[in-house]
């Protein structure tokens, strides 16, 4: 957490207590990164505006329960994330199929291929972790500061590391 | 800040250009809007059981469903507004309660003398209201609140009392107002004398 009042913890903190003159601040700045996340998850540019759109809904909306003890990116992010994966649920209920046109075929796009497969799987792994552990792990991968520091951190940290490693495990039979 | 400035300020995506960022934005507030709305009726949801209590308790059902209905619209603003406001709806309630139970209590119980009965509503109500009244200023002065804490606090307090004070008439109401004035008055003093100082130094 910042004490830096143009910073996102800051702003989210008065927005979560009614302070609408900072909503406009609030959107914008949470906009990229939610975006940015999607496009990475989802890598279709269709769906990730979708996802991103109702994570934008998602987060401002829940914004009045933002605790102000805990860093927002990473609390944002979590949302967005269980958005992207419930796109990515759609997606595969609507049995969509991204082939590969074989003119664009080649080693490059079978690795966009293969880590497309890698980020759903372990975007499916880190929606059956508990909030925690979601946001303690998002905070890791945007090298945000998390709501605890020093040892505990650490120690959470690894916590969720190994249980994601352990649902990853059970879900697919692979580490 | 309109679209351009969405556009301006590189917001705008290739699957989103300014405009409907904007509408996006527009949309995002109002379900946030549409967010404190819920929350705020449903942080009113205590003041509905004190209303019925007071209903199935109280004498004038018609002035404590009046000054209940004005507690609930004005507790429910207050929540969905947030800020200071927001934070006066508890201790305002809480205090406003002393009044209520004190009243609703004293209905019950007659004084008699050479010249006939009558209940303690009116007593009741006046120390209710200083009781209230210090409560407000208690919290007020301890949280450094601003204006709006004070009033906020203060009209829920008189509302939430005025649905049992209204035993007597509007009287009762009157009793409780200026006996939540004298306890509310010299914390407010306090309060003003205490910030000029702040403002000196």
């Amino acid at each position: 957490m910042t004490n830096d009042p143009s910073s996102l913890d800051a702003l989210m903190a008065r927005l979560a207590e009614g302070d609408r003159t900072v909503f406009r601040q609030v959107f914008q700045l949470v906009w990229g990164p939610v975006l940015r996340l999607c496009a990475s998850y989802l890598h279709n540019e269709a769906d990730a505006s979708d996802a991103a759109q109702e994570a934008m809904h998602k987060i401002l909306e829940r914004a009045s329960d933002y605790d102000k003890t805990r860093p927002a990116l990473p609390w944002a992010m979590a949302l967005a994330a269980w958005e992207c994966r419930t796109q990515l649920r759609k997606r595969s209920r609507r049995r969509e199929s991204y082939e590969v046109p074989s003119d664009q075929a080649g080693p490059d796009v079978e690795q966009a291929l293969l880590e497309r497969d890698v980020v759903r799987a372990a975007l499916s792994a880190l929606g059956e972790l508990s909030e925690t552990d979601r946001e303690t792990l998002l905070a890791t991968f945007w090298d945000e500061a998390a709501s605890v520091s020093g040892a505990t951190l650490r120690k959470r940290r690894e916590r969720a590391f190994e249980r994601l490693r352990a649902t990853f495990r059970r879900l697919y039979g692979v580490d | 800040m309109g679209s351009t400035d969405s556009a301006s300020l590189g917001l705008a995506s290739p699957s989103l250009n300014a405009a409907e960022l904007a509408r996006l934005e527009r949309s995002v507030r109002k379900g946030y809007e549409l967010r404190r709305v819920r929350y705020a009726l449903w942080g009113m949801a205590p003041v509905v059981v004190i209303l019925v209590v007071a209903l199935s308790v109280g004498q004038r059902a018609g002035s404590t469903l009046a000054f209940g209905l004005a507690t609930l619209a004005v507790g429910a603003v207050l929540l969905w507004y947030g800020r200071d406001p927001q934070k006066a709806v508890l201790p305002g309630v809480a205090a406003g309660l002393v009044p209520l139970v004190l009243s609703l209590c004293a209905n019950h119980v007659h004084m008699c003398g050479p010249e006939g009965c009558s209940t303690l509503c009116m007593p009741a109500c006046a120390v209710g209201g200083v009781v209230a009244g210090l409560a407000v200023a208690r919290v007020g002065n301890r949280r450094k609140a601003g204006v709006w804490f004070w009033l906020s606090a203060s009209s829920l307090a008189i509302l939430t009392g005025a649905m049992g004070c209204a035993c007597i008439g509007y009287s009762g109401v009157m009793g409780l107002g200026l006996g939540f004035g004298a306890g509310v008055v010299p914390g407010l003093l306090r309060r003003l004398r205490s910030r000029e100082k702040a403002l000196d130094a």
